[in-house]
């Protein structure tokens, strides 16, 4: 009974062998196939009312670190080819105002530095693209990124406030990154 | 080349999965005794018969209703990227699906009663059954990404999948209830080896611009995967023990579950035939071995955010890791272990068929021995000609296929069926069955989708179905 099994096994072998035909396929094309797909989302949004710029009566408005880990994880930084960092600053107080993003790696290292000088209101919006990877600055910054540092110096004075309604300082960033899955 | 081809056929099989098989081939084909297992209703004559253990029964169907290999890899020049962006990401549907059924016969054994009205059939039978939709919405995120797709939503709802590993107990009983009435019915256990899914997906992810932040980003998520045995299994695949750990579960050891077939076959006259069957109206309920994971919840996220001087600025916060602790407790990412039940997809047969140029029906080796009256017999008609509907219910609702066929027998050695099938996968399937009867074997040939074997690798569908067996129509 084995015998006729095996026999009608090669039976069906041999007739889908003998009836069917295909043309050449090539499966080395699945190499071939690059999936390096393009994330953007909001990173750090800042915002600095005028009445706690004038209680500070430093220089310094403020400075500080904010852990940022997204960008260091293994999952991003092992694949990341490029892409840009958006910095976008609006000033609606009455101050002149210099603004320091500085990009730190986990050891505390200042790799990429990006500076903002605003003048007091009305004030255009200033937008900042930076590019990383092949066409910009060094994609390590980005793979190594750990903590972004700001500093915001008042270079006016500390007492006037603008007649602008509810005056801030606000910064908002995003990023937008190519990854290569495969 | 001809390795090539069955390579070709057993990776279609392995990688694509088999289509829920439509079986309208076997369906009615009263020869066979395996068309008992697509209606317990059918029209039997024989004395006993029993299934070549391995051999009795095997079936496998493999298809895929967007693409064809060949439309991906064949050997054009064109590149691979563009084919994947074009045949893929924007030719395919969220309704597009891979997905099957494939059954292998274990033991098969059937045999009249005292009473010669009534048929007893009884057998065990191993059953793959998958689905799996497109992932459209998770492709675009995977190849093209979120970028400059603004209020774009992705469907978190397309991972829509389901499949199971079963053995099939079984034991029917059909009955001519009357010289125009045949039913029959199936009561059935289910052996669950391992079971997964993940059907009722809902949510999206959105990217919008930010009230206060460039960018937002948006996650709904309701979702859920399902699992039983598979840790299981994958515990055997590291102590190298999967055959035991499989033979274990399918044999009582893992889910069980219960269901019924039932069919019937009516004579409006006596050329004319109405037949129809619902197979596994059962369900599983899943309480060994049992994972599922949740992702359920709704947040938005502009990023970090600090607002002064209501975020008084403390050195030590870690704004970062609070916006990610946030996340994770609105839209948690859980398991459990709780039991569930899934319901087995139903199948649903119906046919009509016209018979003509009647047969004399004394056969080679039927005489219908004393427990077998001639009553029993059914009348043999050289012709039959007529239609069948074939619907199963799957996760994202019934599909139905209509198929029209001829069948013909040539004395009691030999009877062929043609079928022409329309359904989601292929409007110019046609399919042959060959049964022989050679003595007391009897083995049965069938292929779907003939017109694809000119270039296997263009079809999106491909089927076969053979068995042997041993039948006695009783003592001459």
């Amino acid at each position: 009974m084995q015998k006729i099994g095996r026999s009608m096994f090669f039976l069906v072998l041999l007739v889908c062998g003998t009836i069917s035909c295909t043309e050449n396929l090539d499966f080395n094309q699945y190499d071939d196939l690059e999936a390096t797909p393009t994330y953007e989302a909001g990173i750090l949004y800042l915002e600095v009312e005028e009445g706690l710029i004038n209680l500070l009566v430093d220089v310094d408005v403020f400075s500080q670190n904010f852990n940022f880990d997204a960008f260091s994880s293994d999952i991003f930084a092992d694949r990341v080819l490029d892409g840009t960092l958006t910095f976008v600053l609006e000033n609606t107080t009455s101050k002149e105002l210099e603004i320091t993003v500085e990009l730190l790696d986990e050891g505390g290292t200042v790799t990429d530095t990006v500076l903002f000088l605003t003048q007091p209101a009305p004030t255009a919006i200033i937008q900042s693209e930076i590019a990383y990877g092949d066409a910009g600055r060094s994609i390590a910054i980005i793979k190594t990124l750990s903590t972004i540092r700001i500093t915001a110096k008042n270079l006016g004075d500390n007492t006037s406030v603008s007649n602008l309604s509810n005056p801030l300082i606000t910064l908002k960033s995003s990023g937008k990154f190519r990854l290569r899955l495969k | 080349m001809r390795i090539t081809k069955i390579l070709y056929i057993s990776i279609l099989l392995v990688c694509l999965g088999v289509h829920a098989q439509n079986k309208q081939l076997l369906y009615d084909f009263s020869d066979i005794p395996q068309a008992l297992l697509v209606n317990p209703g059918v029209q039997t004559d024989f004395k006993w018969y029993a299934g070549i253990p391995g051999v009795s029964g095997i079936s496998a169907q493999a298809g895929s209703s967007g693409v064809s290999a060949y439309d991906l890899f064949a050997a054009d020049g064109v590149d691979f990227n563009t084919k994947v962006r074009t045949l893929l990401l924007a030719g395919m549907t969220a309704s597009d699906e891979f997905s099957g059924t494939q059954q292998a016969e274990l033991i098969t054994i059937g045999f009249r009663g005292s009473k010669p009205n009534v048929f007893y059939s009884f057998g065990i039978y191993a059953e793959l059954d998958v689905i799996g939709y497109w992932l459209k919405d998770y492709a675009i995120l995977a190849i093209e990404g979120s970028a400059d797709r603004l209020n774009q939503r992705f469907d978190l709802g397309d991972l829509k999948t389901r499949g199971e590993l079963l053995n099939v107990f079984h034991f029917g009983v059909n009955k001519k209830v009357s010289n125009t009435l045949t039913l029959g019915g199936r009561a059935k256990i289910y052996s669950s080896i391992l079971d997964f899914n993940s059907t009722r997906n809902k949510g999206f992810f959105v990217t919008r611009p930010g009230e206060n932040n460039l960018l937002s980003s948006t996650i709904n998520a309701d979702m859920k995967w399902r699992t039983s045995g598979i840790n299981a299994v994958k515990a055997a695949a590291d102590e190298e023990n999967i055959p035991a750990t499989i033979i274990k579960r399918g044999l009582f050891g893992g889910n069980l579950g219960l269901g019924l077939d039932l069919g019937f076959t009516h004579q409006l006259n006596t050329q004319t035939v109405v037949t129809g069957s619902l197979l596994d109206l059962g369900f599983i309920y899943h309480t060994n071995d049992v994972e599922n994971y949740t992702l359920k919840g709704d947040v938005t996220t502009e990023g970090v955010e600090v607002i002064l001087p209501r975020d008084a600025l403390d050195p030590n916060r870690d704004f970062w890791q609070d916006l990610v602790d946030n996340i994770e407790e609105i839209v948690p990412f859980e398991n459990n272990f709780k039991n569930y039940i899934t319901f087995r997809p139903t199948k649903l047969y119906a046919s009509l068929r016209y018979n003509w140029g009647e047969q004399a029906l004394k056969g080679a080796d039927c005489d219908c021995g004393p427990n077998v009256s001639r009553d029993n017999r059914v009348p043999k008609f050289v012709n039959g000609v007529g239609g069948q509907l074939y619907m199963i219910n799957r996760p994202r609702g019934p599909q139905t296929a209509l198929s029209a066929f001829y069948q013909r027998r040539f004395g009691n050695v030999l009877a062929i069926k043609a079928t022409y099938t329309v359904d989601k996968f292929s409007y110019t399937n046609i399919g042959f069955g060959l049964n022989l009867q050679a003595g007391p074997i009897n083995l049965y040939l069938m292929a779907d989708n003939l017109l694809a074997y000119s270039n296997i690798a263009d079809s999106r569908y491909a089927s076969f179905q053979l068995g042997l067996n041993i039948i006695s129509w009783g003592k001459k």
